[in-house]
């Protein structure tokens, strides 16, 4: 922009600086207001605009989510004076709520993003009083205003009423057709406060994000909150405690830029010859190696895994590429681990742990993309806790671990705060949801003449296994939800084990509510029926707790399988349909001499629910 | 005279190497309308092309380069029978030129009951045929019907004893667990067989086949399948009740009074090699399978322009000639030689064969008597679950 020097960088002032990030629900605009005002602050030349700059990995640009945090300065001239903006995106899911709250506590502002058509959806509220709650200065903001349909007024009531935002305060734009551009910087620059820090102090920044570069290693992302640092600065990684030196620091413009030095305020990046993603957690503060006397920034969290599940190759030979694959992965994306287990249904495999559902989706479909392993996947379960008697607390990720109903004090699992916001005409439906699924009611409440917002404490059990395609359904689309974990409670919950031909298959233990043990067990059993193809024998299929059966199927033995036509043009067709049946045979997992499906291991997932 | 398409080589055809076929099968892709079971190559109602596809075959045949004499032909379809005494009578020309039948021969003809006549059954048998096989499918009026058959029980009384008095051999198709049959239905069409003087016996129970109208219907629910247990008791009863009428179960559908069994149909099980011309054909010709194209136009096409209408062709290396040589011999009742074979028989297929036949020996569903492993009746039904594992 004009007479932009690249010198003045590291010389404009605190008070000159601010740091902000954009809340807002998928799809309501964020992407393309972050590249706006890229595109507006002439960071980025429009040529050079990928579309959604921000968004830089496919993954994240096929499903439209932003998956992992990024930075980028802005400098913009403002009334004669350069001002530097480093904005700070943030993942809009939440699987991703505790790395939401680091880069959250990066920022002084936040621009709150509503869709002027979608109006409030439930992530808005989630994130909008997570941000409050940092107490960061909102700029409210109502995108898209230049839609056919938009329904600025109404929006505005809703954002009135749920989040107490003063209408008058609302930034109106559209990322899309480029209006409210110059006012929503305006606004950044003078709404948003200076960020505070002394830099004779002690260095403290905060590692908000980082990502895995193969030429040089780790790419930490930090803010500042205190001193500064310098090309060749030993530094501390305090939590993980580790040392190196500082190779390269800069900014993001969007793209990597060296400085000499970062300041308090200032948000940038720290090459030090990080060879694993493992040193840099989320949330660690940076220090001085040789600084005694400091104190590490506050809110630290190890990364918690909500989820696990299995994760097989269906072909044993494939063992150690599978080890390859999330190995490369886990180097990537360090909340995200795994370790090696066996089943005896499945032979050797991984136990892989993940922050939540759509966490495991995504980690899924990248080892689909990236290698040519075929998996077989178990059922996903959420991590519970087990006091034994004696007071030994357990965390439990897989279903096998649960020790004998005698040894058990207490069963806990983990429970979620869920919040809807749906059409007012679903809120019976979607009540009669959480109901179905031991949902207790925390809350119910008016977002417009037609929209409400409904809050639910449900296990989190219940809530990955279907309730966002539940809702999507019942709601016909127009539901959004949102939850986060609000603790861990004491349940009635059982093992549920299932045989199959009076052997126990491990792939396929549960751990569920006993209330619902009957209905789960009657319909995993009626499910693995229809996966299981007749064999030469009667197949016994049952669901047990403990010795006690309460569920069983059969599937009978087959009765006649014989082709009554094998002439000269027959011979070719059938040798090669039955090589074909022994392929897939041998890609079928034998339990005793039964041949179960893979697809049948997904089975366990069958609630039942539709038939209560 | 050597034609550029050398279709001899692309059947598999070795001078050195193959000793000659000495059976061959002739396919005649005519009917006269399309039974809704039936999802055979051919073509309903076109006379008009019966003589494009005499020439067809004429060419296909002429790529024998001699006259290769069999020891068994079989005219199938289709309706062989459809073809009017002129055009028959080229055609069987042809074939005794190209094929000509060694002494003591089988020839088999295939029939719609409505074209068995003295008239015809009489040019048939002076040009060589001597065994029919009749299309009947069964005596009762109205599962011919609910097969769509174009004849009456009466009229497949009258074909069945026409053919009698000519042919030195009658056979009869008979098709079981068609839609809303009862076991009574069956067992009566079995009495009737017997009391008609045949001396051979298929019966088939309906299978439902892609391509087949029949499919659709089902899958659109118009057509309920009999259950699979009422099907087994009908395949049992026509089991046990010709065994005690003094006809031999020598094949999974097939059924002969003493040495009648079809001498043709047991070269495809005991891994013998055959020619095979006309349209969706398949050979097996020194060691090779191939298939010819099965759109009868397309196959006309092919050899009218000088392109081969082979459309697949397989070489099979020695491990897959012996497994297949033990699935398909194991439709036989009497089993396969199996003590003899084995000194034949590569050592790596022999070991997982022996592995395999003790593990059914032990199900009880095969058992051996004397140097033949043979299915046993529990094996026998449930047979095709078990050949998977034969195969590799």
């Amino acid at each position: 922009m004009n007479g932009k020097d690249p010198k003045s960088i590291g010389e404009i002032p605190l008070s000159r600086i601010r740091n902000f990030c954009i809340i807002a629900h998928i799809d309501h605009g964020k992407s393309t207001l972050a590249d706006r005002l890229l595109e507006r602050t002439g960071t980025v030349e429009i040529r050079r605009m990928k579309e959604q700059l921000l968004d830089a990995m496919d993954l994240e640009r096929e499903r439209g989510i932003t998956i992992k945090a990024k930075a980028v300065s802005l400098h913009h001239w403002h009334n004669g004076e350069l001002y530097e903006l480093n904005l700070i995106d943030t993942p809009g899911h939440v699987d991703f709520q505790y790395e939401v709250s680091r880069s959250l506590t990066c920022c002084e502002g936040a621009l709150l993003l509503v869709d002027a058509f979608q109006g409030v959806e439930a992530q808005t509220v989630a994130n909008a009083y997570s941000a409050m709650d940092h107490n960061l200065k909102i700029i409210p903001v109502i995108n898209k205003i230049d839609l056919n349909h938009a329904r600025v007024d109404e929006v505005t009531t809703e954002m009135e009423q749920v989040l107490g935002i003063d209408p008058d305060d609302i930034v109106k734009c559209s990322g899309k057709a480029g209006i409210g551009i110059d006012e929503l910087i305006t606004a950044i620059i003078e709404r948003i406060p200076a960020p505070s820090g002394e830099t004779s102090g002690s260095l403290q920044a905060m590692v908000f994000d980082s990502h895995y570069d193969d030429y040089r290693g780790a790419i930490t992302y930090v803010r500042l909150m205190s001193g500064e640092v310098k090309r060749g600065d030993k530094v501390r990684f305090y939590r993980a405690g580790v040392n190196y030196e500082v190779l390269e620091l800069g900014q993001f413009v969007p793209e990597r830029k060296p400085v000499d030095k970062l300041r308090a305020g200032e948000v940038g990046y720290l090459i030090c010859n990080i060879k694993s993603l493992k040193d840099v957690r989320i949330g660690d503060t940076v220090v001085h190696a040789n600084d005694t006397t400091v104190e590490p920034l506050e809110g630290y969290q190890p990364p918690k895994r909500m989820v696990y599940c299995g994760l097989y190759p269906s072909d044993g030979q494939d063992f150690s590429e599978l080890r390859d694959a999330l190995e490369k992965l886990s180097i990537n994306d360090p909340s995200f681990e795994f370790a090696p287990e066996t089943s005896e249904a499945l032979g050797f495999g991984f136990r892989c742990g993940f922050l939540g559902l759509l966490h495991m989706e995504i980690i899924q479909q990248r080892l689909e993309n990236e290698c040519d392993i075929d998996l077989v996947q178990t059922a996903p379960n959420v991590t519970y806790e087990i006091v034994k008697r004696g007071g030994e607390v357990l965390e439990i990720h897989r279903p096998q671990e649960v020790p004998d109903s005698g040894e058990i004090e207490e069963f806990r699992q983990p429970i979620v705060r869920v919040n809807f916001v749906l059409p007012t005409e679903f809120i019976g439906v979607v009540m009669k949801l959480c109901q179905d699924r031991r949902g207790i009611l925390r809350g119910n409440e008016y977002l417009s003449g037609t929209r409400a917002l409904v809050s639910y404490d449900l296990p989190l059990a219940e809530v990955i296994y279907d309730l966002h395609d539940k809702l999507k359904s019942v709601t016909r689309g127009y539901g959004t939800m949102d939850y986060e974990i609000i603790g861990y409670e004491n349940a009635d919950l059982v093992r549920m084990d299932i045989l199959v031909n009076g052997k126990r298959v491990d792939a396929l233990s549960v751990i569920c509510d006993r209330r619902d043990s009957d209905r789960r067990g009657r319909a995993v059993v009626k499910k693995l029926k229809e996966e299981i193809d007749r064999h030469m024998f009667e197949v016994a299929v049952q669901a047990a707790i403990g010795a006690r059966v309460i569920a069983r199927e059969t599937v009978p033995a087959m009765r006649k399988n014989v082709t009554a036509k094998c002439y000269g043009g027959d011979i070719t067709r059938k040798r090669k349909l039955w090589a074909k049946q022994r392929e897939g045979k041998k890609r079928m997992k034998s339990i005793g001499s039964v041949d179960i499906p893979q697809k049948a291991f997904m089975a366990v997932l069958d609630t039942g629910a539709d038939n209560k | 005279m050597h034609s550029d398409l050398n279709l001899l080589k692309t059947w598999g055809w070795n001078h050195h190497h193959t000793s000659p076929p000495i059976a061959a099968y002739v396919h005649i892709p005519f009917c006269r309308h399309r039974c809704g079971y039936c999802n055979f190559s051919l073509l309903a109602n076109r006379d008009d092309l019966f003589e494009r596809f005499l020439n067809g075959l004429a060419t296909e045949l002429s790529e024998l380069q001699e006259p290769r004499p069999v020891q068994t032909l079989f005219l199938g379809g289709g309706t062989p029978s459809i073809l009017p005494p002129p055009l028959m009578q080229q055609l069987l020309a042809l074939l005794r030129h190209w094929l000509p039948l060694s002494k003591g021969g089988e020839w088999s003809i295939e029939a719609n009951p409505l074209d068995i006549r003295a008239d015809s059954l009489h040019l048939w048998k002076d040009l060589g045929i001597n065994r029919i096989s009749i299309g009947g499918q069964s005596f009762d009026p109205a599962k011919l019907k609910r097969l769509e058959r174009d004849h009456s029980p009466d009229e497949l009384d009258r074909a069945i004893e026409a053919a009698r008095s000519v042919m030195d051999s009658v056979s009869l198709d008979l098709i079981f667990a068609a839609p809303d049959e009862t076991p009574e239905i069956w067992h009566n069409d079995l009495v009737h067989a017997i009391h008609s003087g045949l001396n051979h016996l298929s019966t088939y129970g309906l299978t439902y086949e892609k391509g087949a109208r029949f499919w659709g219907e089902r899958a659109r629910q118009i057509i309920k399948p009999v259950d699979e247990d009422t099907e087994l008791e009908m395949y049992l009863d026509a089991i046990d009740t010709l065994s005690s009428h003094g006809f031999e179960h020598y094949e999974i559908s097939n059924f002969a009074k003493p040495d009648q069994a079809c001498r043709h149909n047991q070269a495809y099980w005991r891994g013998d090699s055959w020619w095979a011309f006309g349209p969706s054909a398949a050979r097996y010709v020194g060691g090779v399978r191939s298939v010819n194209h099965r759109g009868t136009l397309e196959y006309l096409r092919r050899l009218e322009t000088g392109c081969s209408p082979v459309i697949e062709r397989e070489e099979l290396t020695l491990d897959q000639q012996w497994r297949e040589r033990f699935v398909f011999g194991m439709r036989q009742l009497r089993g396969v030689p199996w003590q003899s074979w084995q000194s034949h028989v590569p050592a790596n297929v022999r070991e997982s064969i022996n592995q395999k036949i003790a593990e059914h020996i032990e199900h009880g569903w095969m058992h051996e008597i004397e140097d033949h492993v043979r299915l046993t009746r529990k094996g026998l039904v449930v047979s095709d679950s078990l050949w998977s594992e034969y195969l590799d």
